[in-house]
């Protein structure tokens, strides 16, 4: 089927929330939900069209350009500035495109209406939220449809503004407005690297489309070394932009935006850009020198297992979920590199393997960490803190919550069957296969099996202090004041006890439940439901079309599945050991001296926090003092300077000014015999006249 | 172009005689102290050079130097005029004469 | 639409005119004010107009249209010549822009409103014969009229050391136009030598200037370019800028940003560049450097204080605790970008720099004018003294925020394009070298993103007086709504300007006039 008619309507995709954007931002005032319906209707409507062109994209109605592989494309010049400089908009869309498609617009489009109830509260403020949302998702949605690394890094820029607004949405808190800084500056570093690559590449291949550059002849035409140069600096704007080690220190803090905005822009949208760059330049990647793959590669391990140690003792709610993202995210950065150094080294199948499990982990983990993070953000709601040592014991106030979160944390354990599992299990052992071209995979797979154990142990930890276990003064408080209100509204029947029903309005609970859907499915929908499994579809080159069956045979062959499995289940053990049965004690075993500055390094994050302000507050506003002082004194000085030595030399010379008419006068005619004896000096060495 | 004196005296000499009352103005200009000393050394140096002007129109009988030293006779006679009422004023301010004592176009 | 009318020459006499009924009307401040909008206004529709008459007439870019020349001195060789290019179209249309806006958003002057008003007017003619002259005695002329305005709006308006800061502007300014001067006489004798009469005709100079000794250009470019960059103005010959822009008021630091840095750079690339290709172009056999072989010295030095200026100017706004004194440091950082598109010598380099100059004067009005906002309704405009505006004044503090973002080069605003021109050119050209300017994206970030942090988030602090706290007045918001209008559409459609720079830089780099 012909499907080129709706993909000519792609562009309208991102103009959608581009339009509420400005209709809630210029009349949002005027509305009596401050413009949140306008937001879902629009967000919904870009949904609706994403969706569509997604399910045309995935079901083969793309047209086929051969060797290129099958895609969309559109664009119209933009900017010409002299020859050779010809920056170009429009659309593209293949199936990497559809998936992000899928992903963006589904989770924002929930997490708009699920903002209706979480930002109930907060009056005409509310205006700016919708307003900033739908702008978001607007470049968001530009951002995966771009066809153009420059027109991709446009968008790039305005998500991390959007980033930094809804960071310091409540900006009267110093915290908040501190934190969106170090976001957008942080970033900024990456997007400086990011710069840097697009003008290395831009110049190697006079365009910045992706369709001219991913032509084949063209990439082994060009000088392999600035490619390599040039994605390495590329990479270093998804180091920023997906919070990737050492650029990771600002998501943590991001935290200080409403718990919607992080679940959105924090885990599910944005942060995935950076990997949806690196998926996007694979072709140019798979051409660089092998270097470069392993590099990103090891980024992402070492970003795994950091972030995943930090986890283990964060007492806040939220930032577990900020160091899981990350440490997820790295996981994604392992696939793509270990995939690409295959590709680089001449082994297709699994290389192209190593991106498609990537790929498919950035799926499952929109849904599944959307989820943790909207679960999160109820619990939040409901006792107004987010630490969890205030809670606990939630589970019999939040019946739903605790249930769906608890999908979501089994999911991103990965136990099998629910989708957290199929995608790294994946992608772990594409790892490991590649060990035996290069031994450092090796290194890399035990790193991740080490950072899948303490992911699956730190989400039971976080779920076992929120909802199990003495009920903390948090819990209390707001279970008091949940009675109070009942009480208030309505007959005696939710006061008695065991008769507790969740508190969290449908309107949140809705998008969760919908989510918790897709975090137990959608991995198994993936590759099972369709036709072609998700491998066949996200591919990149030669599609490896393996049945379900097949998959399901390959995957419970192999030893590395058990393994996956075992720590999973380990990880989860050991927390319900540890926090539910309570039969280790944490306390007496972080206490101990061996461990104790050991939990207080993760405590402090590795110290990067206090590395990114001696950077910032001591070495470049230390330095630009200096500069400052050197400007005030020196050249300002030396212009100062010479304005009073000419003043000085004025007053000096003025006492020639005596006064007496006399001595002017015999000035003058001091004046004019001197001139007169120089004139006839002149006029004897000219020979004029003879002296006599 | 020789063109003789009727009188027979050399132009130099005229020039000379202008040349020293010339010196005697500027000199008088110069030392003297008395405002009024100096102003008729200022007629002294106007005169040395209406001699020379009648010299030279003399010389190369021309009018035109005659004519000037018209002009510069009635000027040097409203210069006077100007320059005593000037120096009047000044003694009734001052109640002095002596420029030594006027000093106030200094720095 | 303008074929039998002296178009540029009524953008030239209609402010004058106008600044002659505003001085008269001393005693009726709010009718000058009132004389100067309208006859501001007027040349702005004159000159969108002949924007527009441009593009529909199909005329050439690259060629000067509307030639207007009349004899002025005709001994001399000095002519009353205008006309306008594609370089020199959008500097006088955003001339016209500037003053008009200004004027409005000087709505609430009070001192000598008159005087004001007529001097406003006088900048106007001042910058717009600059930008419009084709003869080198009317360029001196004009460039020099403009000081004058310049100094008494520092002088009689300025705040508390106005003395100080008007005096080193016109030195500063005065002393390097001189050199310049010096330059001009220069090209004026040795070009009359060739040609065989007197002129001070650029396009007549420029015919000869070309074969001029090697070293007789280069020094003769280094007169011009030292007249140029004090005025741009270029690390070490800075200071006067941020003295001259913390004391000027408002609306005097709109100008002197947004118009009197360009003249700076417009000098360099309609006179220093084409009229002397021995200078820098190695084609033209321009001294090359040993150390930098490909480079020729005059190159190096303009990349050398581009790049010094660009750094300098960044890390010296992140210390700065009044937001004029920091938007001042951020223009130095900003023409040096230009500056350094300039140096690359090719079409990508000096239509991004070309572009940087019309965006930076859009841009920069906004950031002057809301410094003023926020002294006028604070009281203030130390940064540690201010907090929490955006609570306070919602609309200015999205003004403020536009007005940053595209300063510090975000995509969809207008700063972006030219920014990325530039260090694509810099890349182009110099290779690895642009790793050491592009730091200056970062530190900008840092500065525009602290200062955001201090002035508008956070707690509001104690020293505002939030009893008489308003936001923006009408005639604030009104030219603030218009800037950021233009930065957004210029922004979104950048080519609206460069299809008329793009044609008109080419010609530059092949030593055509």
């Amino acid at each position: 089927m012909d499907y080129t008619w709706l993909f000519q309507l792609a562009w309208i995709i991102p103009i959608l929330p581009l339009i509420s954007f400005l209709i809630v931002g210029f009349l949002g005032a005027k509305f009596s939900d401050k413009g949140g319906m306008i937001a879902i209707a629009l967000v919904g409507a870009a949904m609706a069209l994403s969706l569509a062109i997604a399910y045309a994209a995935l079901t083969g109605g793309l047209p086929s350009h051969g060797a290129e592989g099958a895609y969309y494309t559109d664009t119209i010049d933009w900017v010409v500035l002299g020859s050779g400089f010809t920056l170009s908009i429009g659309i593209f869309i293949d199936t990497l495109t559809a998936l992000m498609l899928i992903v963006v617009s589904f989770v924002a489009t929930l997490v708009v209406i699920y903002s209706i109830g979480y930002m109930g509260e907060e009056g005409d403020r509310r205006r700016r939220y919708f307003t900033e949302i739908s702008l978001f998702v607007g470049v968001m949605l530009g951002l995966v449809l771009a066809s153009s690394f420059s027109l991709l890094f446009i968008f790039w820029e305005l998500v991390g503004l959007c980033s930094y607004l809804l960071i310091g949405f409540w900006f009267e808190r110093p915290s908040a407005a501190s934190a969106a800084k170090k976001a957008f500056l942080v970033t900024r570093v990456g997007d400086v690297m990011f710069m840097i690559g697009l003008f290395i590449l831009f110049n190697l291949f006079g365009t910045l489309n992706y369709v001219e550059m991913f032509d084949p002849e063209v990439l082994t035409e060009v000088d392999q070394s600035l490619l390599t140069w040039g994605c390495f600096f590329m990479f270093g704007g998804a180091i920023g932009k997906s919070a990737q080690f050492p650029l990771h220190d600002w998501l943590p803090d991001a935290m200080e935006g409403p718990t919607t905005v992080s679940a959105l822009i924090h885990a599910a949208t944005m942060v995935k850009a950076g990997v949806y760059l690196v998926a996007r330049m694979f072709p140019l990647l798979v051409h660089s020198y092998e270097w470069l793959p392993l590099f990103i590669a090891v980024i992402g391990v070492v970003t795994a297992l950091m972030a995943a140690t930090m986890a283990l003792n964060s007492p806040n709610i939220k930032r577990v979920l900020a160091y899981s993202t990350i440490s997820q995210l790295g996981f994604m950065f392992l696939g793509l590199g270990t995939g690409a150094y295959l590709f680089a080294v001449g082994i297709y199948e699994e290389g192209s393997l190593g991106y498609s499990a990537a790929m498919f982990h950035l799926m499952n983990h929109a849904f599944f960490k959307a989820l943790l993070f909207l679960s999160a953000g109820a619990v939040i709601h409901f006792v107004h803190t987010e630490e969890m040592s205030k809670m606990g014991g939630l589970r019999k106030y939040m019946p739903i919550t605790s249930i769906v979160m608890l999908l979501g944390a089994i999911s991103i354990a990965g136990i099998p069957p629910l989708s957290g599992f199929w995608s790294k299990d994946e992608l772990l052992a594409v790892v490991q296969s590649a060990g035996s071209d290069n031994w450092v995979f090796y290194l890399l797979y035990a790193m991740g099996v080490c950072a899948a154990f303490m992911t699956a142990f730190y989400m039971f930890r976080m779920w076992f202090k929120t909802f199990t276990g003495p009920e903390g003064e948090a819990t209390k408080h707001a279970a008091a004041h949940m009675a109070h209100d009942d009480h208030g509204h309505k007959e005696m029947e939710h006061a008695k006890p065991g008769k507790i029903k969740e508190h969290t309005p449908a309107v949140m609970t809705v998008p969760l439940m919908l989510l918790a859907v897709l975090a137990v499915f959608s991995g198994m929908a993936a590759l099972f439901f369709f036709g072609t499994p998700f491998y066949g579809i996200i591919f990149f080159e030669e599609p490896i079309v393996e049945t379900g069956a097949e998959i399901l045979e390959n995957v419970f062959t192999a030893w590395t599945t058990y393994l996956s499995i075992a720590v999973a289940a380990g990880g989860i053990g050991l927390a319900y050991l540890a926090f539910y049965k309570k039969s280790i004690d944490v306390d007496a075993f972080v206490n101990r001296p061996a461990v104790k500055p050991l939990y207080n390094m993760l405590l402090a994050r590795y110290g990067f926090t206090k590395g990114y302000d001696w950077v910032g507050v001591k070495a470049v506003y230390g330095f630009s003092l200096v500069l400052d002082w050197f400007d005030l004194h020196v050249i300002d000085g030396i212009v100062n300077g010479l304005a009073r030595g000419t003043a000085k030399a004025g007053r000096g010379l003025r006492r020639v000014q005596t006064g007496f008419v006399q001595t002017y006068a015999g000035v003058v005619v001091g004046g004019a015999v001197l001139m007169m004896l120089l004139g006839y000096f002149i006029l004897v060495l000219l020979g004029v006249v003879r002296p006599w | 172009m020789s063109v003789e004196f009727t009188t027979g005296i050399p132009l130099s000499w005229f020039l000379l005689v202008s040349a020293t009352l010339f010196t005697i103005g500027v000199i008088g200009i110069l030392v003297k102290r008395n405002a009024i000393v100096i102003l008729m050394s200022i007629e002294l140096m106007l005169n040395a050079a209406n001699i020379n002007f009648v010299a030279f129109s003399a010389y190369y009988d021309l009018p035109m130097g005659q004519v000037f030293a018209m002009f510069s006779i009635g000027l040097a006679a409203a210069e006077a005029a100007v320059g005593l009422a000037i120096l009047l004023n000044l003694n009734r301010l001052k109640d002095t004469v002596h420029v030594d004592d006027l000093n106030i176009m200094r720095w | 639409m303008f074929e039998n009318i002296p178009i540029l020459s009524i953008l030239l006499v209609l402010p004058f005119i106008g600044a002659l009924i505003a001085f008269m009307l001393n005693s009726n401040p709010k009718m000058s004010k009132i004389v100067a909008l309208v006859f501001s206004g007027i040349p702005l529709a004159l000159a969108s107009l002949m924007m527009f008459d441009m593009v529909q007439q199909g005329y050439d870019f690259s060629t000067f249209s509307y030639n207007e020349s009349y004899i002025w001195i005709e001994q001399l060789g000095i002519s009353f010549t205008l006309g306008v290019d594609g370089i020199s179209a959008p500097m006088v249309w955003l001339t016209t822009l500037s003053v008009f806006l200004a004027i409005l958003f000087s709505w609430d002057v009070e001192k000598r409103t008159a005087s004001y008003m007529a001097l406003m007017l006088i900048l106007e003619v001042g910058v717009l014969g600059v930008f419009m002259a084709l003869d080198y005695f009317m360029f001196y002329v004009f460039w020099e009229i403009v000081l004058i305005p310049m100094f008494f709006l520092i002088a009689i308006w300025g705040g508390p050391r106005r003395d100080y800061a008007s005096i080193k502007f016109f030195i500063y300014t005065h002393v390097a136009s001189l050199f310049m001067l010096l330059g001009i006489f220069a090209l004026y004798f040795e070009a009359a030598g060739d040609l065989g009469y007197y002129t001070f005709d650029m396009a007549a100079i420029a015919t000869v200037s070309g074969d001029f000794a090697i070293m007789f250009q280069t020094l003769v470019f280094g007169l011009l370019f030292f007249g140029f960059i004090v005025k741009m103005p270029m690390v070490p010959f800075h200071t006067w800028l941020p003295d001259a822009h913390v004391e000027a008021p408002t609306a005097g630091s709109v100008l002197l940003a947004g118009l009197l840095l360009k003249m700076g750079s417009y000098g360099i690339i309609r006179i220093a560049m084409p009229t002397l290709p021995g200078a820098w172009d190695i084609d033209a056999g321009a001294l090359t450097n040993s150390w930098f072989p490909g480079m020729t010295n005059w190159q190096i030095i303009m990349v050398i204080l581009g790049v010094l200026s660009m750094l300098y100017g960044a890390v010296m706004c992140i210390a700065q605790k009044d937001i004029k004194k920091m938007v001042a440091y951020s223009s130095i950082s900003h023409m040096g970008g230009v500056l350094l598109a300039f140096a690359t010598f090719t079409e990508i380099g000096l239509a991004a720099g070309v572009f940087m100059m019309f965006a930076h004067g859009l841009i920069t009005a906004v950031l002057f004018m809301m410094a003023g906002v926020i002294q006028h309704k604070t009281g203030t405009r130390m940064i540690p003294r201010l907090g929490g505006l955006a609570a306070k004044m919602p609309k200015a503090s999205v003004f403020i925020m536009i007005g940053f973002m595209a300063s510090l080069g975000l995509p969809g605003l207008v700063g972006f394009i030219a920014e990325f021109g530039i260090f694509t050119a810099t890349y182009n050209a110099f290779g690895w070298l642009l790793l050491v300017p592009i730091i200056s994206v970062a530190l900008t970030a840092a500065y525009y993103i602290w200062a955001m942090q201090r002035v508008l988030f956070g707690p509001v602090t104690k020293d505002i007086d939030l009893e008489h706290l308003h936001d923006v007045s009408w005639y604030e918001t009104a030219p603030l709504a218009a800037f950021v209008g233009f930065i957004v559409l210029f922004g979104l459609w950048p080519a609206l300007i460069l299809d008329f720079i793009v044609p008109a830089v080419g010609k530059i780099l092949v030593g055509v006039f």
